[in-house]
């Protein structure tokens, strides 16, 4: 009988993962979803992709808020950066679209340090109207320089070719999400067992703690922003290109509530968390359409004339309910299976 | 200089409105420690009750108004119930996060139940327009901003004189201590959300009355945040005042300036105070203790 989880060395503590099996999953998984363009249809296809933009959006939000716990209400402020830097860069100067992609995680760092910097001295809720103020300030100064971004009009985009490799084709830029997504869950389950991960987690569990246990406030603080702002920024080049037209219109504002959703739903701090959180808000309205479908054709047809209405109650609602009934998440809820499963019979 | 006057005017106008809704903030925060990002919803909610009202029963101007105030005092004290009761003693971002999803439900909720088009209140007055030193303004702008003063010092004397004035402050000083006296939490929770409804309610009214009412007008509770952070979270008073400035400011920019900076002037002003004055210009420090 398994009687514990133990860790006798320094280097389990920080493994990746802590049981051989996970690897053989991760690779069923990553194998499943190479195949994955080759059995679906375009639109479970289309849904796939924007899931796995969507993963990487959330990784990036997961590293402010997650492990720094710095509440963030304007993350769609980076995406729309980085979708502009993308768009100006590639279709405006005809820069390659690696440079474009690098661009895309710069400029929208170097904007997160001028939101990162009062960061420094508020907290909690401050920070939140502060980072949502400058999401509304990033939209109109988008809508005011014309000369670079052609203001309300925005910039259509071409899917880039990279080395020889045409990532036009629907199952070509899945792959191209597919790798990106999988390097961001990597560096950010990376940076989570370093020593910068640790000091995130450290400020947020209590930042006068770790400011007295010599973790530099401000520079973490800091390099939190910006790598998040990086990862966000790319996410938002890939959205961009996914909807072939970069415009204000594009990013609303409800962007941002999802990816908290999206870290709530999952499981606050966790990069698996916000994985799963991801699949759970991205088939969400799917599924009740479904399910609604089956009910009668009448529900089917409410859903087709409100799609977008009755998508954001259920947002709502899915946020309501999970704080109110499983506030640790969907990996909360993992864990507690979990243990269950291990420990069955006894009950701990 | 004539220019300058009418900006500065319908600048009061807004900022009335935004201090309204500001109020309704800061009730709120005051009582429970809470911000309320379902604040711009709520408001938005008792418009269009109050629109309903208005085609439906009767354009009598105390009959849509008592009905309004009526519907907001049940919205606020549903809400109350439903929604956050349940989360009392959770951690505050559990809580925020709670009204923020709130606040998507009700935007959509409206949007299910009335159209997406504008419509106009009409209650027979408040839309002539008045000539004040060769200015014209419309009487509802005048209205919304003697309700302000008005509602202001009502709220001033009931927090300073009223016992259950006395009981709010106590709980949001100290709702431990509050309870041993035999202040009931709950009660004063579900008072201070009817009359925040109520406040920004009334603010509510008055824009589809001088304006239109829209599905765009959630973004009332996002403009009259800065009035709140400016005047202070926890200052009732304050934050009715910042929202006059930010008004004027929003005006004066909008007018001197260009179009575009109008809607962000209160945003790029509050970075500022948050960079200087986190707790605003009424508000009161936090003393943190290790």
């Amino acid at each position: 009988m398994r009687t514990g989880d133990y860790k006798q060395t320094y280097g389990e503590l920080v493994a990746l993962v802590d049981s051989p099996p996970v690897w053989l999953w991760s690779a069923v998984l990553v194998l499943a979803l190479i195949a994955a363009p080759h059995v679906l249809n375009s639109y479970a296809l289309s849904l796939l992709t924007v899931i796995l933009i969507t993963a990487t959006g959330a990784l990036g939000l997961n590293i402010l808020t997650g492990y720094t716990g710095l509440i963030s209400l304007g993350h769609v402020g980076f995406l729309v950066t980085g979708a502009y830097a993308y768009a100006v860069l590639v279709a405006k100067y005809q820069m390659h679209p690696l440079i474009g992609l690098l661009g895309a995680g710069v400029v929208p760092a170097a904007a997160s340090l001028v939101v990162g910097a009062p960061s420094l001295r508020l907290k909690g809720l401050y920070l939140a109207i502060t980072t949502l103020a400058f999401s509304f300030i990033i939209n109109t100064a988008i809508l005011e320089m014309r000369w670079l971004t052609n203001g309300a009009r925005g910039i259509s985009v071409q899917r880039p070719q990279m080395f020889g490799v045409s990532f036009d084709g629907d199952a070509a830029f899945t792959y191209l999400c597919l790798a990106i997504a999988t390097l961001t869950l990597f560096a950010t389950l990376n940076i989570r067992r370093s020593r910068v991960g640790r000091a995130f987690v450290a400020i947020r569990d209590n930042d006068t703690a770790a400011r007295v246990m010599g973790i530099n406030l401000h520079a973490y603080k800091l390099l939190a922003f910006v790598t998040s702002a990086f990862i966000t920024g790319i996410a938002g080049a890939l959205y961009g290109l996914y909807l072939s037209f970069v415009s204000v219109e594009g990013f609303p504002f409800l962007l941002s509530i999802e990816a908290l959703a999206i870290l709530i739903v999952g499981g606050l701090g966790s990069a698996l968390g916000a994985v799963l959180g991801t699949i759970l808000i991205g088939l969400l309205p799917e599924a009740t359409r479904i399910i609604l479908g089956l009910f009668s054709a009448q529900m089917d047809a409410l859903f087709t004339t409100g799609a977008q209405e009755l998508k954001s109650m259920l947002y709502g609602l899915v946020i309501i309910l999970f704080l109110r009934f499983q506030p640790r998440g969907l990996v909360g809820a993992w864990h507690d299976i979990r243990r269950t499963w291990v420990h069955w019979p006894l009950r701990y | 200089m004539q220019y300058l006057l009418q900006l500065l005017i319908s600048g009061l106008a807004i900022g009335a409105i935004y201090g309204l809704i500001a109020m309704g903030f800061a009730v709120i925060y005051k009582s429970t420690g809470l911000v309320n990002f379902a604040q711009g919803e709520m408001t938005m909610i008792t418009a269009y009750v109050a629109w309903t009202i208005s085609t439906t029963v009767s354009g009598n101007v105390f009959v849509v108004a008592i009905g309004a105030i009526l519907a907001a005092v049940v919205l606020g004290l549903v809400i109350e119930r439903v929604v956050m009761r349940p989360m009392l003693g959770e951690p505050v971002f559990a809580t925020v996060m709670v009204t923020i999803g709130l606040a998507v439900i009700l935007r959509s909720a409206i949007n299910f139940i009335w159209d997406a088009y504008p419509h106009g209140l009409d209650v027979g007055m408040g839309r002539g327009i008045a000539h004040l030193g060769g200015i014209g303004v419309r009487t509802g702008q005048i209205a919304v901003i003697v309700t302000l003063l008005l509602l202001l010092a009502a709220i001033w004397a009931f927090f300073r004189y009223s016992k259950i004035g006395v009981a709010m402050r106590a709980v949001a000083a100290d709702d431990r201590t509050a309870l041993l006296m035999g202040i009931s939490a709950k009660k004063v929770h579900a008072l201070a959300w009817a009359a925040s409804s109520v406040i920004s309610g009334i603010g509510g009214v008055f824009f589809a009355l001088s304006y239109d009412l829209s599905p765009a007008m959630f973004q009332l509770g996002l403009k009259a945040f800065p009035a709140t952070i400016l005047g202070g979270l926890d200052a009732v008073l304050g934050s009715g005042l910042g929202g006059l400035l930010i008004g004027i400011t929003e005006n004066l920019a909008g007018g001197y300036i260009g179009s575009g900076t109008k809607e962000v002037a209160g945003f790029a002003m509050i970075i500022v105070v948050l960079m200087v004055r986190p707790f605003g210009i009424f508000g009161e420090r936090d003393i943190e203790r290790v």
